[in-house]
């Protein structure tokens, strides 16, 4: 029976919870009546009775009516827990009825805080973490099922730009009631004690990560679902192999049927070619020096300081330096070339991070085994310690390389060009010897272009409309890219971890 | 001087052994051609491809006749050149931000009397209000990445069963991928709409939602870096509890979280770091107005960030202008570099602190 309340009060609680979460984003209609209730009235109900339970489950406790395992006091943590529900209850309460400011919202929601801390931390633990929820449950179970709080209910604060309307407030309080009442009853569930408050902290830990993947997951396929009619169209599956996606392989042009991306593509391959031809040779040679040659010091700490602030360095950083100490050099204009440079200055501490990470983890009996053949030590870095490392440092590049695939900002200062262009940067087909220093030219490299992170950002800055489906096409084509990278590189990890763990 | 004693120097100096005098010859050719070329291209100077061409064929000749010297040459010099780098961006930062400073000098960090931003006539640069909105956005990026992200890294490594962690996780490092400009396209599109729609924003654009995209997408790196120190805990103190009989979640809370508490705050201050680095979400979701939100505390309002404001801007700037926008990337750079740095030392502490204990 006590069991049984308790799961019919988790399982109310998910109910409301996931409901919440479809009717503020417009999945579920306010209006939808169930059994002659609207949505709100039905949380109401929900609430009403869950709360009902949970306070009666806590006396049925505390009196002896079931045999329980709950501690004497609530405790500390608990009671800071509530506080802090209480500060955010206590402040919006006097904002939305007296209409206060924030100070005197700030000072109420403290006074509250403090009361309901001290107050909980001294109940019984069966007492303690149900009457609280109960109560709020039954309060925001009347204010809905009553009416007082309806679809049209608006409050309007004086001092925020902003006006909440029922259709917002409603769901996202339910959504956070919802998470209380669960973690309550979670804890009823396995008759409090430490079993109880671990069952409880469980819930809400396992619910957030569930979340946390939902959203994220979600967002992936939005994406996909918006992208891929744009991505697809006019695009023919040919009989056997002939397949064409104009999509991918035409540039825009006037009077052409199907526009395309494929001048940002091409210019997001030459970027991510060029920083990696920068990048690799000088990462992995400062991963070598530091790690096999150096003596650790302070001159290896300074280097390793210095990497580390340069991988946090933010991007739009590197583009002003890009642009100041770059662009100058290269003909004074946005160039395909200085794009690389900075791209491959970002890649550099990633590659000289992960390639140190997979050097060190090379055991030293390879080292010594190889010394012990007369070798000197370069020759044993080269065929001993750099293949054992191998798999670390392909790994590190290839995320390395998915990150800098979809960056904007850089490029936006250094390379940015036309944001639609025609026709895809022919840097092969453009060498030039020349006879006069500097004796080889590239027309192509010193050139702008575009690339796909840019391309999205040129629909926005055109201001969408028209182009809306044109920018989602090119955000699911970057997502791919980038994603493609990071899948391939962490099934790399893991392959090669667990071939080194058997 | 005599050449053992020159050998001596530069085995001290630059930890070369070498006793051959033919390979210090060509360490020297290479190493004065790579010197000039960097002049020669710092100047700007079309003739940078000829000493760099010498220096190329230096290296290759090294390679071919003493591999093993010129390896471990080259390899310093990748070295130096990754500190390079970092002194470079420093220098033309600075540079480039001093006229701006020099024109508004302190108050260009401290004045909040309006206008804050003015590009014409009489010009008129405080970064006050960015620095408000980098703070803003950060602190509500914090509050969903922070809480959320640690939950999340106790799942992973501590209550999910092993099955669903090896997908789980690998899933979450892959979401780290997205990249930021999609987020900001789902923000400008969507987001900028429904805010407007159901809460009646007067304008397009409100730092609660590059807040929120923020923290949205800074979640997983939190993640996975907290995921790495709550899992270098060793298992023997886990053990020693749960000999003593606690609950699993009574361990995680008395151990495992104390234990990797400064792992688990480097992982929070490199979100944050991301944070504040954030360019290109906060560019295209703000209205980018240069004045502070009226109340400070307005979060619906509209405002700018240092990034943003440099995105933004750059197409635009010139002169004392652009020079501002320099200063807004020094205030970027100096900030997020204390912030590494903090991390780093309270990571290292933390390894020192467990090696100590197990």
């Amino acid at each position: 029976m006590f069991d049984r309340v308790a799961l019919g009060i988790v399982g109310t609680a998910i109910v409301t919870f996931l409901l919440g979460w479809t009717t503020l984003f417009d999945r579920t209609s306010p209006d939808t009546a169930v059994a002659g209730l609207s949505l709100f009235a039905l949380f109401g109900v929900a609430f009403l009775l869950a709360g009902a339970g949970l306070i009666a489950a806590g006396i049925a406790s505390n009196v002896g009516l079931f045999k329980t395992t709950a501690d004497q006091y609530t405790g500390l943590g608990t009671g800071v827990a509530f506080g802090v529900v209480g500060f955010a209850t206590g402040g919006l309460v006097t904002t939305i009825l007296f209409g206060v400011g924030a100070t005197g919202s700030a000072l109420a929601g403290l006074v509250v805080a403090l009361i309901v801390t001290l107050g909980i931390a001294v109940l019984p633990e069966d007492i303690g973490t149900t009457l609280p929820v109960g109560l709020l449950a039954l309060v925001w179970g009347v204010l809905l099922a009553a009416g007082f709080v309806d679809v049209g209910w608006v409050w309007d604060p004086p001092s925020l730009a902003a006006t909440f309307h029922a259709p917002i407030v409603v769901p996202l309080v339910t959504i956070a009631l919802s998470l209380l009442v669960a973690w309550s009853g979670a804890i009823v569930a396995e008759g409090f004690g430490s079993q109880g408050r671990q069952n409880g902290a469980y819930l809400m830990i396992g619910l957030n990560a569930f979340g946390m993947i939902a959203v994220l997951l979600l967002l992936i396929l939005f994406v996909v679902r918006k992208g891929l009619p744009t991505l697809l169209e006019g695009a023919q599956f040919g009989p056997g192999l002939s397949i064409s996606v104009p999509f991918l392989t035409k540039g825009v042009m006037l009077g052409q049927q199907y526009n395309g991306i494929f001048p940002a593509i091409v210019g997001t391959v030459w970027l991510v070619v060029g920083a990696v031809v920068l990048a690799i040779p000088m990462g992995i040679g400062a991963a070598v020096f530091l790690t096999e040659y150096a003596e650790q010091g302070r001159f290896t700490a300074v280097i390793e300081t210095a990497t580390n602030a340069l991988w946090s360095t933010p991007s739009i950083v590197y583009g002003l330096f890009g642009y100041a100490f770059l662009v100058p050099r290269f003909g004074n204009r946005n160039s395909l070339l200085a794009g690389m440079m900075v791209l491959g200055f970002m890649l550099l501490p990633l590659v000289v991070i992960t390639s140190r990470e997979a050097i060190k983890s090379v055991p030293d009996e390879y080292r010594d085994a190889s010394a012990a053949l007369g070798v000197n030590q370069w020759q044993t870095i080269r065929s001993v310690v750099l293949p054992a490392a191998m798999p670390g440092v392909v790994t590190g590049v290839i995320l390395g390389v998915g990150r800098i695939a979809g960056e904007t900002a850089p490029i936006l200062l250094v390379t940015s060009g036309a944001p639609f262009p025609a026709r895809a940067p022919s840097i092969l087909g453009s060498f030039r010897f020349t006879a006069t220093p500097p004796f080889v030219q590239n027309e192509a490299l010193l050139q702008a272009s575009s690339a796909l992170p840019y391309q999205l950002y040129a629909v926005i800055t055109a201001g969408v409309g028209q182009e809306e489906a044109f920018g989602w096409g090119t955000a699911l084509v970057l997502l791919l890219v980038v994603l493609g990278f990071y899948a391939i590189g962490i099934a790399s990890r893991i392959y090669f971890r667990r071939k080194l763990h058997q | 001087m005599s050449t053992t004693e020159l050998h001596q120097q530069v085995r001290e100096r630059f930890g070369v052994e070498t006793t051959d005098d033919r390979v210090l010859a060509l360490g020297a050719a290479g190493a004065l051609c790579l010197l000039v070329s960097a002049i020669t291209f710092l100047i700007g100077s079309p003739f940078t491809a000829l000493p760099f061409a010498g220096f190329l064929f230096t290296v290759a000749y090294g390679l071919y006749e003493y591999q093993a010297a010129t390896a471990k040459a080259l390899s310093f010099l990748a070295t130096i050149g990754t500190g390079t780098i970092l002194a470079l961006i420093t220098f033309y930062l600075l540079v480039e931000a001093l006229p701006a400073i020099r024109l508004m000098g302190a108050e260009m960090f401290t004045s909040t009397s309006e206008p804050m931003w003015r590009t014409r006539g009489e010009e008129m640069y405080s970064l006050v209000p960015m620095m408000w909105g980098t703070l803003v956005t950060t602190v509500l990026a914090m509050l969903i990445a922070g809480p959320l992200g640690v939950a999340g890294a106790l799942f992973i490594s501590e209550i999910a069963p092993d099955a669903v962690r090896e997908v789980v996780k690998p899933a979450v490092e892959t979401l780290a991928g997205i990249p930021s400009i999609v987020y900001g396209f789902i923000g400008f599109t969507i987001l900028n709409d429904y805010m407007m729609e159901s809460l009646e924003l007067p304008t397009s654009g409100s730092l609660v939602i590059v807040g929120l995209v923020v923290g949205l997408m800074s979640l997983p790196t939190v993640v996975s870096v907290a995921e790495d120190a709550i899992a270098s805990v060793p298992e023997s103190m886990k053990s020693g509890s749960l000999a003593l009989g606690t609950t699993d979640w009574q361990t995680i809370k008395s151990i495992t979280i104390p234990a990797s508490f400064s792992g688990v705050s480097a992982a929070v201050l490199l979100g944050v770091g991301r944070a504040i680095g954030e360019t290109m979400a906060a560019t295209v979701i703000l209205g980018h107005a240069q004045r502070l939100p009226d109340p400070l505390y307005d979060v619906f309002g509209n405002t700018e960030t240092l990034t943003s404001l440099i995105a933004s801007q750059y197409g635009v700037a010139s002169g004392t202008h652009m020079s501002a926008l320099f200063a807004a990337g020094v205030v970027l750079f100096v900030s997020v570099t204390v912030l590494s740095i903090g991390s780093q030392y309270i990571e290292r502490r933390m390894k020192h602190q467990l090696q100590g204990e197990s």
